[in-house]
This record gives structure tokens, sequence and C-alpha cells, in this order.
């Protein structure tokens, strides 16, 4: 992976400190105050639609950032993340609802609830590597299915559960207006959280670990440790975002937490970018809007010459399948290192017009 | 001076006045066109959508206002129908047709709050308890749910008591077998208890249920378990789609059970699709005719009939489509849903969702004007949402090889054939509201 470093030429760093900071230049902290800025203000500017899309991605973003943090930055692979997602919305719908704990508190309890779901489930990869530990979190994700399909304490059984929406001091989160907050507030901690991580001992290991398992033995890694450690940071996040999931749409069914949703968050870190922070939520935003985009075409579309020419009608619905499809192969093909990468294609672009080769 | 400054005025006002009196009125629709039980939502959502069509073709909408129809295919899946419900109260939107029975389970508690009536294509009888008066426990009131027909309790319960009928006049002995069979999910769990109770109460011996998916499939397991158990009448819980495969698997194993089938579990299509394997299944039908008859030779034919074949054209200009019997419960549903609006429109009344619930009231034996012999008459009370309790059973012929000829050519030719057997009107127990 091309690696453009965008810094001055003469700034050199004099420490670690400096070295490993995560917004390295002023102006990308400029443009993280702005980002932060505009999504602060923009229940003033963007209507209930266009909240709930911005609620969307940072939901799938979190998940998708742990998902990242497993397949992108440890080198394992999961297809049972929407399982774990699952648990993450079930777990605070009924730590709500069954003690009455707070939905502020019934949140990151959700995670940690998740997060030891995640290690029992992840104990195989402890020895599995590649198709083998596929096939294990594919087990993960059927087994946790058809609990919850019959759990009926735990979640309402095929039926679903409603939840309560995330109340603080008297003051209600149960607007797009409001809940963008709480949102915003969960994606800053865990993508900061997450950075951070990286630039630990531990996150350095779990990227020696993606790197080369031997060598990363040989200096001494717990290869067993580090591999289950990362399933249980993946489902720590995974249960945040179904937990903030389930307190944004009021209601939880197993039927949202099938493999197909697994497979999208697969998506998100590939189209978004394997291994990198911000890439997990452009990857995540891509995969919420694509199909909006997509069905405001078809939208368009219906009643035109094309639809009659076509003969699309009814099966309308089901270009908006097609062309997810078709973005993950073309991702596939022209963009392999994700969006991310193509991002800092971009910013270098402009960075050294017109001498860019 | 004073004349330019008046008309002024009256333009203005007009300008004004205009667009508010023609503001088209919102209404969802919730469709599965691509889900699990899209075999029989496809006509049911095409039924509806061509109704309200007509209506704003034909009526100029409700009251001079033109309806805005919303339409989503939601692909069944719950959580989906909860987002869109979401964005539609957003839109303010007036009532909603609905589609499945855990989506309009969960969206129960939105739709009180925010007062909007649901007309659904679930028949749950948990959805008729509208004052929250039978105690029973995970059913809350449901005021803003409606839905045209017998409940899926209120069905199997007809076809128990059919069943116990038929077995004493085909004079067998013994205690007959009774089976629930169908996907572990909220609409075929919907009547399962309801029926084993009174199966029990009948005399029935109640057998395990039989478990099989909503999707298509291979069902021989469950065929050999049906044989096995000895079970003389099997109720079938899934869209006809489904259950298509566990008819064909059965014929197959040669396996010799009367299959009771439920609302949507059999049609004109599932009959060809299942051929010969479909011939005897036992079934409700919520409208007083079928299409074969309305396209048939009647010597006076109701004008409902003509009305009927109007609002199909809005979607096939060639009047050649045959139309499954969903669509024409769909028509039903729709026009039931405008007739209450229209109530609510009366006299100069604003369309809201409150008194469009209250529409629903305003009639006994309520047929939709013009739908005479087409809709079976309803009546809603403001404690009991059961719309009918009289349950028409109807029975699947199949003679002949239906590979062949389409769906209206095999119906005018005798190989398919929907044969009237019984109607049978149940009581209006109170401990069976909700249940």
């Amino acid at each position: 992976m091309a690696n453009v470093s965008l810094l001055p030429a003469g700034d050199y760093r004099t420490t670690y400190r400096a070295d490993t900071t995560i917004f390295p230049t002023r102006n990308s902290r400029i443009a993280l105050w702005l980002g932060l800025a505009l999504v602060a203000a923009s229940p003033l500017f963007f209507g209930r639609y266009e909240l709930s899309l911005l609620i969307n991605i940072g939901i799938m973003g979190i998940a998708a950032l742990g998902l990242n943090i497993l397949v992108g930055f440890t080198g394992q692979i999961s297809i049972g993340h929407a399982a774990f997602f699952g648990v993450g919305a079930f777990a605070s719908a009924w730590l709500h609802e069954s003690f009455h704990i707070p939905v502020w508190a019934c949140i990151p309890l959700a995670g940690v609830i998740t997060a030891v779901v995640g290690l029992v489930f992840g104990a195989p990869a402890a020895r599995l590597k590649g198709l083998y530990l596929a096939i294990a979190t594919l087990a993960a994700q059927f087994i946790l299915e058809d609990f919850f399909a019959r759990a009926r304490w735990f979640t309402g059984g095929v039926a679903g559960r409603l939840t309560e929406p995330l109340t603080l001091f008297g003051f209600a989160f149960d607007r797009e207006e409001t809940y963008i907050y709480v949102v915003l507030f969960f994606v800053v901690v865990m993508f900061l959280g997450a950075a951070n991580l990286m630039r630990t001992r531990d996150g350095r290991a779990l990227v020696a670990v993606r790197d080369h398992y031997l060598s990363a033995e040989i200096m001494g890694i717990n290869l067993a440790y580090y591999r289950t450690l990362s399933f249980g940071i993946a489902s720590l996040y995974a249960g945040i975002g179904g937990a903030l999931y389930a307190h944004y749409l009021m209601f939880v069914s197993v039927e949202a937490f099938n493999i197909l949703f697994s497979i999208q968050f697969l998506g998100m870190v590939i189209i978004g970018g394997l291994g990198s922070i911000m890439g997990s939520l452009m990857g995540a935003a891509f995969m919420v809007l694509l199909p909006e985009v997509v069905q405001s075409a078809a939208e368009a579309l219906s009643g035109s010459a094309i639809d009659r020419l076509l003969r699309i009608g009814g099966s309308i619905s089901y270009l908006r399948e097609m062309a997810i499809g078709a973005a993950i192969i073309a991702f596939l093909i022209f963009e392999p290192d994700g969006l991310a990468h193509r991002w800092r294609l971009v910013k270098a672009y402009w960075k050294l017009y017109p001498y860019s080769h | 001076m004073l004349t330019r400054k008046t008309m002024l005025a009256a333009a203005g006002a007009l300008a004004i006045a205009m667009p508010a009196a023609a503001q088209p009125i919102p209404v969802g629709h919730l469709m599965d066109n691509s889900g699990g039980t899209s075999d029989v939502g496809v006509p049911y959502g095409e039924g509806v959508r061509d109704a309200l069509a007509w209506v704003n073709a034909s009526r100029n909408g409700v009251n001079g206002r033109r309806l805005n129809v919303l339409g989503f295919d939601y692909g069944y899946q719950a959580p989906r129908a909860v987002s869109q419900y979401q964005a539609w109260s957003r839109d303010r939107v007036v009532a909603i047709q609905g589609w499945g029975t855990a989506d309009t389970e969960a969206l129960v508690r939105f739709v009180t709050r925010d007062r909007i009536p649901y007309i659904s294509a679930s028949y749950s009888a948990a959805l008729t308890d509208a004052g929250g008066r039978s105690g029973r426990q995970g059913v809350e009131a449901a005021p803003f749910n409606f839905f045209y027909g017998p409940s899926y309790s209120d069905a199997v319960r007809a076809m128990l008591i059919w069943a116990k009928q038929d077995w004493e006049s085909r004079g067998q002995q013994g205690r007959p077998k009774y089976v629930h069979m169908g996907a572990n999910h909220p609409y075929p769990n919907s009547p399962k208890e309801a029926g084993e109770a009174l199966a029990r109460e009948l005399g029935f011996d109640v057998l395990p249920a039989i478990q099989f998916a909503l999707t298509p499939g291979d069902y021989t397991a469950q065929c050999l378990t049906l044989r096995q158990q000895g079970a003389n009448y099997a109720y079938l819980g899934n869209t006809a789609g489904s259950n298509i495969s566990v008819l064909r698997a059965c014929q197959t194993a040669g396996v010799q059970v009367q299959f009771l089938g439920n609302v949507w579990g059999m049609d004109e299509n599932a009959m060809k699709a299942a051929g010969t394997a479909a011939n005897g299944v036992v079934f409700p039908v919520r409208t007083a005719v079928t299409w074969s008859e309305i396209t048939g030779q009647a010597a006076s034919p109701p004008a409902g009939f003509a009305t009927l074949r109007a609002i199909s054209r809005v979607s096939d200009q060639s009047g050649n489509a045959s139309r499954p019997v969903h669509y024409l419960a769909g028509v039903c549903s729709a026009m039931l849903m405008v007739e209450a609006m229209e109530t609510a429109a009366a006299n100069g009344g604003q369309v809201t969702g409150e008194r469009i619930r209250d529409g629903f009231y305003a009639r006994r034996d309520w047929v939709p004007q013009g739908f005479a012999g087409v809709c079976e008459p309803s009546n809603f009370t403001n404690t009991d949402h059961r719309g009918t309790l009289r349950v028409a059973l109807y029975r699947a012929r199949v003679t002949g090889d239906t590979s062949q000829g389409t769906v209206a050519e095999l119906m005018q030719n005798g190989t398919m054939r929907l044969e009237p057997v019984t109607t049978i009107t149940l009581d209006r127990r109170a401990d069976w509201l909700g249940w």
C-alpha cells in the first residue's frame, strides 16, 4: 500500500510522541473540528431523513470499525459480525427491561456482554486460521441466530422486543434531531479509542500478528492471546453499535441479524479500506448511502422510457440489491485498497499539484 | 381601485385555499415483493395499489383530495418495516396499509401512540383486542389496528369445526389426530395455541407441531413425520410457495392427510404450481367471489364485478390478467380504508387518524359501497376488532395436468376449481378476543 506522506518537507519528528500523533498536521486538526461542528449542527439544516442516514452511518461505522480491527488489523476473518451486533442490541434491551438499568448505562454494558460472548466464540481463533476460522465464525452466526429465535427471556423470541429511548436527566433522545448527538458521542469515543489502541503495544502486536504470525511469535507475542483479544475488541464494538441501533429503532428482532448483514459488514470494511480507522466510517457511509442512491435513481426511472423499454416495473426493488453486489465487485477490481486509500491519493494530488508525479 | 383590490384579495384567498383543498392525503403502503411471503404479497399488494389508484382516477380521491400512496417493499423484514414506519410518521401519513404479523405486532405500540390506523394483512388475533380487555399475556390494546377477514385463530377454529364434522360424516372411528405445521415465526405461530386448544376441546388428539421454513425447500422429512404420527388433519401455517413444497413432498411420499391451509396458504397460482398435490386442500376465502366467477358468465352479475374488472385494468390494460384470491382481499381491505376516510372527511371534517378510526365504527354489516357481492360484511366496535366471524371454507380441486396453459385457462376448462365447502359462523366469544 502506497502511504503518501503529506508532511511539509523538512518537518522532522524528534520524539516518539510527535511521531504517533493521530492528527499530524494543523490542517487535519482543523478539518476534524470543522467536521465535528458540521455534524453537531446538522439538525439545523438537515431533515429527519438525512439525519437518519447520518445516524445509521455512525452506528454501522462503529460496528464496521470493530470488524476492521479484527480483519484489517489482526488479519483474522469473521462472518458472524451481525450476530454479535445482535447480541449487543438484545442485551441492551434486555438489561433495561429486566433490571431497569438506565439506557445510557445499558449501552456500554451491552458492549461488555457482547465482548464476553465474542471471547467465547473467538476461542477457536486461537488455533484456526483462514478458511477454517471463517467456518468457525459462520457457526457462531448460526448458533447465535438460533439462540435469538428461541431464547424468549432474552430476545422476546421470534416476535422481537420493543426497546425504550435513551433518557438523560429526564431528557429523552427519542428523535433523530437529538439521537444524532448520542451517536456522535459514541463515534468520537470509539474511533479515538481504536486510534489510540493502534498506538499501544497491544495494537502493534495485533498488526504484527497480521503481517507475519511466525515473526510475531518469535518476537514474544502470544498469538493465542492476541487473536482471541482481537475477537473480544471486535465484539465490544459490534455490541455498542448494536445497542445504539436498538435504542434508535426502538425495536429489535432476530430477522435483522442474518448472515447477509454480516457480509455487509465485511463489505463495509473492504470498501472502506482494510486496516484503516477512518476507512471503516467511509465504508459504512458508502454502504448506507448506496441503497438510498439506487432507490432514488430507481424511483426517478420508474415510469420513464427506460423503465418501459426494459420492463423493470415491479422488479425495480431488486435493482437495489444488484447494485450493491456490483459495487462490491467493482471495488475489489478497481480499488482493492478501499476508499481510505483513494482519499489519501486525492489529498496528495491537491497537495502536490501540479507536480503530482 | 377598490374592485381591483378585492379581486386581488379574492385571488390571493383562492390561491391560498386551492392548494389546501387539493392537497393530497399521504397514505403508507407496506408491501412484501421480495421477501419470504412475496408469493402472496405481490398479488395482495397489487390489489391494494390498484384499488387506491382507481379511487384516485375514478372518484378523484377522497372528498376531492387525491391519495398520495407511498409504497415500500420491506422484504418481510420487521426491522425495515419499523424504520420505514418512522419515515412515514414524519411524512404525516394518516393511515397505513400494512403486511406481516411480526412487523404489525411490533408497530402496535407506535401506531397507538401516533394515532395512525393500520390496516394489516396480518390477521393475528392479538390485533383484535382494541380495548385491551382480554387480559391475555403479551396482548396489548390495539385500538388503531384493523384487518379485513376472519383472524388466523378464528379461521383455524372454523376449519377444526368442519374437520370434526368431516370426520364424523365419513364414519371414521376413534379420535382424529390434528397437527400444526409452520415456520417458527410470529405469523404461523399466531393461531397455534388457539387451534390446539379448540382441537382438544373437540376431541382431537393434538400431535407435536412440525416445523418447516417460510421459503420453499425439501420437506420430505416433515411428510414422513406426518405419516409416522398418523395425522389426519394438518394445518399449514405458511404462505402458498412454502406450502406447495410440503404438498408435493407429501404426494411423492404417499402421505394421506387432509390439509387445512391458512388464509394465505393456498390460491389459484399455488394450485397451478402444486398440480394435483394441491387437490383437496381446504382453506378460507375472504371474499364472496373468486376471480373466475367475476370473469365468468353470470346471469345478472352484481355491479361490484364490473368495478373489480375496472380496478384490475389499472395495472393490466388488456384485461386478461387472472387475479388470485389475495388480490380481491387487497381490494376489499383498501376500500374499507377509503370509505373510513370518506366518513372522516364527510361534512367538512379533517382526515385525521382518529377520525378514520371512528370511520371504521360508523357502519354495521359494512360492505364498501359498490362492492356488494364482492367484499364480505365487516363489523368493528371500539372494544372488538374482529371484523367478521364468518369463515367461508373452499376446497381446491385439481383434476389434471396444470403445467400447460395459464391459470385463467385452467380455471375456465375446469382443470382447477375452487369449490365452496361450507360456511361456519363462530360465536363472538369474549374469551376468544385477542387470542
